[in-house]
C-alpha cells in the first residue's frame, strides 16, 4: 500500500535563499506524522508548499495517488487537504460560524454541513456558545480551536496543523493537544509541525526532526523522544 | 431653487453617482489593494458603449425602451475592459513592488482615455447623449428630473442587490474572506484569481451604469470625463472608508452633498463671497477629503488598520 | 581565426554578479557554425557595399539615395550600422584587437546590432516602396541591401546566444513545468524564454585595471560621442532619417549593454566620478555653441528645466517611494511666484521686482509651503492616499489659477490669461534677453537661458547626489524598501517622507522661477495631470519611469526623450498619449527598472559579490581600451 501522502526530494526557495533543501517523507493513513525543529527550519515552508501557497523548485509531491506541484491550491483542499496556518488566520470580521461554513467552502451538502458544524461546537462547545459573535474577538486559544474546526470542515483525508500550541497558556495547550488525541482516535490523519516537542513526540507514531531545511532525524515518536540529542536540543534538557 | 431642500436634493443625486463609481474602487480596493486608477476611464467607456448602443437602434426609439439595452452595451464594455485589465495589466504585477501597479493604472488610463479620443467617431469634441425629457417632477418646493429619479433608483437598486449578494451568496462570503486574508482563503478552497475578477468586474457593472446616468444628467460624455468623476469618486471611497462597500455609498453622499452645499453657501460668509460658485466646487471637495484624512484617517465607516506604506 | 570557441563557458575575471545557471543557449535559426558566422560577415560586407550603390531611380525619395558610389541619407545609417555589427562580431568570433568591443565575449551584442541594421535597412526600402508607389523604384542597390541585411540577420540568429537565468524563485520554473504539460504552448515558450537576453549580466574584465589615462580618455570619447550622435539626431532633416537614426541608435546602445560594454563604462565612471561629472558638464555647455540655433536652445531649456523637475520628483518617486501624482503643480507655484515678484505690470505687485536670486528663493519657498501642506497630512497615512491627494492637489491648483481673476474668485492670477509680459532676467549685469557674443559664435537668448538653466541643473543633481549618498538618502530607501523595517530601525518615517517631498517640491520651484522668464508668460494651462506636451504630472512621471527610478541621468534622459521624440515625429501628434500610457503598461510589465537601471540597490544587498577585485590580468581588456583611447 502506498502512503496518502509522499514528500520526495522537495525543493523551496525564497528568490535565491533555498529554505527546505530536498526533504522526503511520507505519512499513512490513521497515522499523526509531526515535523519538529527550531524556528526557520522550514517547517512552515514545506506545509505551506504542500498545500500549494508556495511553488517548489524541485521534488516530488503525491497525495492520494495525484502529484501535487502544478495544481493551485484551492484545487488541493478539494482533493482532501486541509492546512491550519501558523498564526491562525482566522476570519476577524466574520462570525465563527461564516469561519466555520468556509472551511465547507467546495461542499455542496448543506445537510451534512449542518451536521458538522454541530460537531465542531460539539469538539469545542465556546464556539458553540458564541456561534454569532466576530471572530476577532476570541482569545487566542479560542481562535485556534476554531482554526481547527474550521479545517476539520472540509472533510479533509489529511489535516496539517502548523503549530497549533503557539503563544498559548498552558492549560490551552494541554486542551489543544487532548483534541489532537481525540481526533487520532476518531482515526483522522493529521501533520502537525510543533515546536512543543515533548508534546508533539508523546503522541505521535511518526517524527521528523527539521535543521535549516533538511531531515537530520527520523523515528517513532517514542524513539526519538528518547534519544539522546533530541532531548538536548529539543527538550531543554541538559 | 436654492432653498436648503433642493441642495440636499441636487447633493444626493451627485452623490448617488459618485456612490456608484466608488463602489469600483473600493471593491478593488479592498481586495487586492490597488488603486485602480483607471476606473474612472472604465466609467467613461461605459457611457461611451450605451451611446453606440443607441446609435445603433433605430432613429425615434423611445428612449425608456432603449435603456435597459443601452445599460446592457455599456456594461458589457466597462466590464470587458475591466476584467482584461485585471488579466493582463495588474494580476502579472501581483508582488511587484506597490508603485508598478499604480504606474501600469495611470499608463491603462492615459491610453482608454486616448483610444477613445483616437478612434470613436467624433470624440474629440462632446457628444451628445440622448435625454429623457426636460419637465422635472415636483416633491414640494424640490424639483426632480426625470434623470435624477433614473439615477437613485438605479443607485439604490445597485447598493441593495450588491449588499443582499456579498452577505448572503457563497461568492459574496468568498469575497469577504478573500479580502481578510487571500492566502488563508485559499486554504478554504476559493479561487481568488475568480473573486478578485468579480471584484473588477461588479466595479465595471456600477461604473458603466453611473456612466449612463452620467450622460442623462448632463446631455453629453467626453473622453475625459472619467479623470475628474474618478477623482471625485475616489475621494468618496476614501471618506467612507476605503475597502468598505457601505462606505463608499455613504463616502459619495456626503461628497455630493458638500459639494452642493459649498457650492450654494459658502458664498454667503463673510470674506468668502469670491470662492462659492461652480467654479470653486472641486477645491471644497479636496479640503474636505484633507480634512477628513487629518481627523479620521480610516474615513467615516472605515476599521482602523495599520498605517502602511 | 578563432581562437575562443563560442560555446564553451566564460573565463573572463568576474565584475558583478556571476550566475551559475546562466547558460549560452540553442540559437534562434539553427545553422552549423561555421555557416553562421560565415552568413554573418557576408552580409555585413553585402550590406557594406550596397549603401555605395543606388536604391533609388529618382531624388523624390528624401536624402538623395540615387548616387552610385557614395553613400547619403539612410544609407549612411546602414553603412554605420552594417561596420558596427562586422567590428563586433569579430570581436565575438574572437579577433585579437577586437574583442575589446565585447568585453564579455557574448554574441548576443552581434545579433542586436544586425537586427538593428536589417530594420533600419528595411525601414528604408520599405519606405522608398511605399512613398513613391512601389517596388518597382528600387534599384538593384535597394534589393541588394535588403537581401544582405537579411543575410546578417539570419546568420546572426544561427549564432548562439546567452540567455537571462531562470528566476530562481519557484515561480518561472512552475511556468515552465506547467506549459510543458500542453504541446503547442511549449515551443512557443521556449522561444520566449530565448528570447530573454542575458543584458550584459555576464561578468566582464575590470576597466580599473587599464592605465588610468586610458580611463580618462575614455570618458572624454564617450562624452564628445555623445554629443555628436545627440546632434545628429537633432539635425536631421526629414523624419524618414530621425526614424532610422532612432532604430539604430536604440540598437546599438542595446547592443553596447548586451557586450557589457556600458556595464564597464559605468564602473570606470564610478571610479572617476568628479571627472565624468565634469566631463558631463563640458559636454552640455558646448552645446549651444555646437548647435547654435535659438530653436535647439530653446529646446535645451525645456530639457534642462523639465529634466530638473524630474529630478526632483525622482527623490519624491524614486528614492523614498512615495507617488506623487500632482508634482507639475509644484513647478507652477514657482512659475506663479516667479511672475508675480517679476515686474510684470501683469502682476497684482507689479511695482515689485524681485533679483533673481531673491526671486528664486521665493518661487522656492512657496513651493516649499505647499508640499508640507499637502505633505504633513497625507505622509502619515499609506502611500496610496498620498497618491490621491498629490492629484487632487494637482488639479485644485490649475482650477485655483484659472479662478483667481478678480470674476470666480479674488484677483491674483488673472485667470486664463495668466501673468504675462515677465521680463527677462538679468544675472550680475548680464541681461539674459540681449544676445551676447563668444569670439565669433553669438548666443541668444535661449541659449543664455540655457546656460542659466544649466547651473541650476548642476546645482540640483549635486544636492541630489548629495541627499543620496547621506543618511537620509539612506532612509528614504529603507522606507522605500520597506517602511516598516525601516521604522523598527529607529527611522522617523513621517519626517523622513516629509523632508524628501518637501525637497522635491522646492526643486520643482526653482526650475518654475526659471521658467516663467523662460516663457515670458505663466498662464494655467501646462499645470495638468496629463497632456499632448510636457511638463504635466504624467509626462514627468513618465520620465522618472522610463528612465530609471532613482538615479541621476534616468530622469534627465527620459527628459530629453520625451522632448525630442515628439519633437521630431510630429505626426505622432494624435497617437502620442496613447502610445505613451501603453508605454507605460509594457515598462512595468517587461523592465520596471527603467533604462537605467539603479544599481545601487544591487549593491547594498550583494556588495561582496559586486566588487571582486580582478584576479587576473585583463589582457585583451586593456589592449582594447588602449584602442579606444587611440
Ligand atoms: N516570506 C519569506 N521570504 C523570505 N524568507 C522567508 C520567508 N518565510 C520564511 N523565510 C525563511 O525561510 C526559512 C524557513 O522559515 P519557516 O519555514 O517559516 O521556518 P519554521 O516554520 O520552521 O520556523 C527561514 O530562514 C525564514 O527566514
Ligand atoms: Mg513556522
Amino acid at each position: 500500500m502506498t502512503a496518502l501522502l509522499e514528500v520526495e526530494d522537495l525543493r523551496v526557495a525564497y528568490g535565491k535563499i533555498e529554505a527546505v533543501k530536498g526533504i522526503s517523507f511520507s505519512v499513512e493513513a490513521g497515522q499523526v506524522v509531526t515535523l519538529i525543529g527550531t524556528n526557520g527550519a522550514g517547517k512552515t515552508t514545506t506545509l505551506r508548499t504542500l498545500s500549494g501557497l508556495l511553488k517548489p523548485i524541485g521534488g516530488r509531491v503525491t497525495f492520494d495517488g495525484k502529484v501535487l506541484s502544478r495544481i493551485p491550491p484551492h484545487k488541493i483542499v478539494s482533493l482532501g487537504l486541509a492546512h491550519s496556518p501558523e498564526g491562525r488566520h482566522i476570519f476577524p470580521r466574520l462570525t465563527i460560524e461564516q469561519n466555520l461554513l468556509l472551511g465547507a467552502f467546495l461542499r455542496r451538502d448543506s445537510a451534512g454541513i449542518t451536521r458538522d458544524v454541530e460537531r465542531a461546537y460539539e469538539l469545542f462547545p465556546i464556539l458553540g456558545e458564541r456561534r454569532k459573535q466576530a471572530a476577532g474577538t476570541l482569545s487566542g486559544g479560542e481562535q485556534q480551536m476554531l482554526a481547527m474546526g474550521r479545517a476539520l470542515m472540509s472533510q479533509p483525508k489529511l489535516l496539517m496543523l502548523d503549530e497549533p500550541s503557539m503563544g498559548l497558556s498552558p492549560i490551552m495547550m494541554q486542551k489543544i493537544m487532548s483534541t489532537i488525541v481525540e481526533l487520532r482516535s476518531q482515526g483522522t490523519t493529521i501533520l502537525l509541525v510543533e515546536q512543543n516537542a515533548q508534546a508533539a513526540l508523546s503522541l505521535a507514531d511518526h517524527a521528523h526532526v527539521m535543521e535549516i531545511g533538511t531531515i537530520k532525524l527520523s523515528g517513532t515518536g517514542q524513539d526519538l523522544l528518547h534519544d539522546e540529542g533530541v532531548r538536548k536540543t529539543y527538550l531543554g534538557e541538559d | 431653487m436654492h432653498t436648503l431642500p433642493q441642495q440636499l436634493a441636487n447633493g444626493l443625486f451627485l452623490g448617488s453617482m459618485y456612490g456608484l463609481i466608488a463602489i469600483g474602487y473600493t471593491m478593488v480596493y479592498g481586495i487586492v489593494q490597488l488603486i485602480n486608477f483607471a476606473h474612472g476611464e472604465i466609467f467613461m467607456t461605459g457611457a461611451f458603449g450605451a451611446l453606440t448602443v443607441w446609435n445603433c437602434l433605430p432613429d425615434g426609439m423611445n428612449i425608456w425602451a432603449a435603456l435597459p439595452l443601452m445599460l446592457i452595451g455599456g456594461a458589457i464594455v466597462s466590464v470587458l475592459i475591466a476584467v482584461g485589465a485585471e488579466r493582463f495589466a495588474y494580476r502579472p504585477l501581483r508582488g511587484a513592488p506597490r508603485l508598478a501597479p499604480l504606474i501600469t493604472a495611470i499608463g491603462l488610463s492615459l491610453a482608454l482615455q486616448q483610444a477613445i479620443f483616437v478612434w470613436y467617431p467624433g470624440a474629440d469634441n462632446a457628444k451628445d447623449f440622448p435625454q429623457l425629457g426636460t419637465h422635472p417632477y415636483h416633491l414640494g418646493s424640490i424639483a426632480i428630473q426625470r434623470n435624477d429619479i433614473f439615477l437613485v433608483a438605479a443607485a439604490v437598486v445597485c447598493m441593495v442587490g450588491l449588499a443582499a449578494f456579498v452577505r448572503t451568496s457563497r461568492t459574496g462570503r468568498a469575497m469577504q474572506a478573500t479580502a481578510q486574508d487571500p492566502d488563508t482563503a485559499q486554504l478554504m478552497g476559493i479561487d481568488t484569481n475568480r473573486i478578485i475578477v468579480i471584484a473588477f468586474a461588479i466595479g465595471g457593472l456600477f461604473a458603466a451604469v453611473a456612466g449612463v446616468a452620467f450622460g442623462l444628467k448632463y446631455g453629453q460624455i467626453t473622453y475625459n470625463m472619467g479623470f475628474q468623476a474618478g477623482l471625485k469618486a475616489f475621494t468618496a471611497a476614501v471618506l467612507g472608508g476605503i475597502g468598505n462597500i457601505y462606505g463608499a455609498m455613504l463616502g459619495g453622499l456626503v461628497l455630493g452633498i458638500a459639494e452642493a452645499c459649498a457650492t450654494a453657501y459658502i458664498a454667503n460668509i463673510p470674506g468668502m463671497h469670491q470662492l462659492g460658485g461652480q467654479g470653486w466646487a472641486n477645491v471644497w471637495a479636496f479640503v474636505l477629503l484633507i480634512v477628513v484624512l487629518l481627523v479620521r484617517p480610516q474615513g467615516l465607516l472605515g476599521e482602523r488598520v495599520a498605517d502602511r506604506a | 581565426m578563432t581562437d575562443i570557441p563560442l560555446t564553451e563557458p566564460l573565463q573572463p575575471t568576474p565584475l558583478g554578479t556571476t550566475h551559475p545557471d546562466a547558460a549560452r543557449s540553442d540559437s534562434f535559426v539553427t545553422l552549423p557554425p561555421g555557416v553562421a558566422r560565415i552568413a554573418t560577415l557576408v552580409g555585413v560586407a553585402g550590406t557594406i557595399v550596397s549603401t555605395f550603390m543606388s536604391w533609388t531611380y529618382t531624388s523624390a525619395f528624401p536624402g538623395d539615395l540615387t548616387v552610385n558610389g557614395y553613400p547619403g541619407g539612410l544609407q549612411v545609417l546602414t553603412l554605420i550600422g552594417a561596420i558596427l555589427t562586422g567590428l563586433v562580431a569579430l570581436g565575438a568570433f574572437g579577433v585579437k584587437g577586437l574583442t575589446w568591443l565585447v568585453p564579455n565575449r557574448s554574441p548576443n551584442a552581434v545579433l542586436l546590432l544586425a537586427a538593428g541594421t536589417f530594420a533600419t535597412t528595411w525601414y528604408a526600402v520599405i519606405a522608398i516602396a511605399q512613398e513613391l508607389g512601389g517596388l518597382a523604384n528600387l534599384n538593384p542597390g535597394g534589393f541588394v541591401a535588403a537581401v544582405a541585411s537579411l543575410v546578417l540577420l539570419v546568420g546572426t540568429l544561427g549564432l548562439p546566444i546567452d540567455r537571462q537565468p531562470l528566476d530562481p524563485s519557484g515561480a518561472e520554473y512552475y511556468e515552465l513545468g506547467r506549459l510543458s504539460e500542453n504541446g503547442p504552448a511549449r515551443g512557443t515558450y521556449r522561444w520566449l524564454r530565448q528570447a530573454r537576453l542575458n543584458h550584459g549580466e555576464l561578468p566582464v574584465p575590470d576597466p580599473a585595471r587599464a592605465p588610468a589615462w586610458v580611463q580618462y580618455l575614455t570618458i572624454v570619447v564617450v562624452a564628445a560621442a555623445g554629443v555628436k550622435v545627440l546632434t545628429y539626431g537633432l539635425a536631421t532633416g526629414y523624419t524618414e532619417l530621425f526614424i532610422g537614426y532612432l532604430i539604430l541608435v536604440v540598437f546599438t546602445l542595446w547592443a553596447f549593454i548586451a557586450a557589457g560594454l556600458t556595464r564597464q563604462f559605468s564602473k570606470i565612471t564610478a571610479d572617476h566620478r568628479p571627472f565624468a561629472a565634469l566631463m558631463g558638464v563640458v559636454a552640455a555647455v558646448a552645446y549651444p555653441f555646437v548647435q547654435n540655433n535659438e530653436h535647439w536652445a530653446n529646446l535645451g531649456v525645456n530639457i534642462l528645466i523639465f529634466g530638473t523637475v524630474a529630478l526632483g520628483l525622482n527623490i519624491v518617486v524614486g528614492l523614498t517611494g512615495l507617488l506623487d501624482l500632482g508634482y507639475v503643480a509644484f513647478l507652477g507655484v514657482g512659475a506663479y511666484a516667479a511672475a508675480l515678484v517679476s515686474g510684470s505690470q501683469y502682476s497684482i505687485w507689479s511695482g515689485v521686482e524681485f533679483p533673481f536670486w531673491a526671486a528664486a528663493l521665493t518661487g522656492m519657498a512657496a513651493s516649499l509651503v505647499f508640499g508640507v501642506l499637502i505633505g504633513a497630512p497625507t505622509l502619515r497615512l499609506r502611500g496610496d492616499y498620498l497618491a490621491i491627494v498629490t492629484l487632487g492637489f494637482g488639479e485644485i491648483f490649475r482650477i485655483a489659477v484659472n479662478n483667481l481673476d478678480g470674476v470666480s474668485g479674488p484677483k491674483v492670477t488673472n485667470g486664463p490669461n495668466g501673468i504675462s509680459q515677465i521680463p527677462d532676467l538679468s544675472v550680475f549685469g548680464y541681461n539674459l534677453g540681449d544676445p551676447h557674443q563668444f569670439g565669433s559664435i553669438t548666443l541668444g537668448r535661449f541659449a543664455n537661458y540655457y546656460l542659466l538653466m544649466l547651473v541650476i541643473t548642476v546645482i540640483v543633481v549635486l544636492v541630489f547626489t548629495r541627499a543620496s549618498d547621506s543618511r537620509i538618502g539612506r532612509s528614504w530607501i529603507a522606507i522605500r524598501e520597506d517602511e516598516t523595517a525601516a521604522t523598527a530601525m529607529g527611522i522617523n518615517g513621517f519626517r523622513v517622507k516629509l523632508i524628501a517631498f518637501a525637497l522635491g517640491a522646492s526643486l520643482a520651484g526653482l526650475a518654475g522661477t526659471v521658467s516663467a522668464h523662460v516663457t515670458y508668460s505663466v498662464v494655467p494651462n501646462p499645470y495638468q495631470f496629463s497632456g499632448a506636451a510636457p511638463p504635466n504630472s504624467a509626462f514627468l512621471l513618465a520620465a522618472v519611469v522610463l528612465g530609471g527610478m532613482g538615479t541621476v541621468s534616468g530622469p534627465v534622459l527620459g527628459a530629453a526623450l520625451l522632448y525630442i521624440v515628439p519633437e521630431k515625429l510630429g505626426f505622432l501628434q494624435r497617437y502620442e498619449l496613447f502610445a505613451f500610457g501603453v508605454t507605460l503598461i509594457l515598462i512595468m510589465r517587461f523592465r520596471p527598472e527603467g533604462i537605467i537601471p539603479n544599481r545601487r540597490r544591487k549593491l547594498e544587498f550583494h556588495q561582496d559579490e559586486a566588487l571582486l577585485p580582478a584576479q587576473q590580468a585583463l589582457g585583451d581588456g586593456t589592449a582594447a581600451l588602449g584602442k579606444a583611447g587611440a
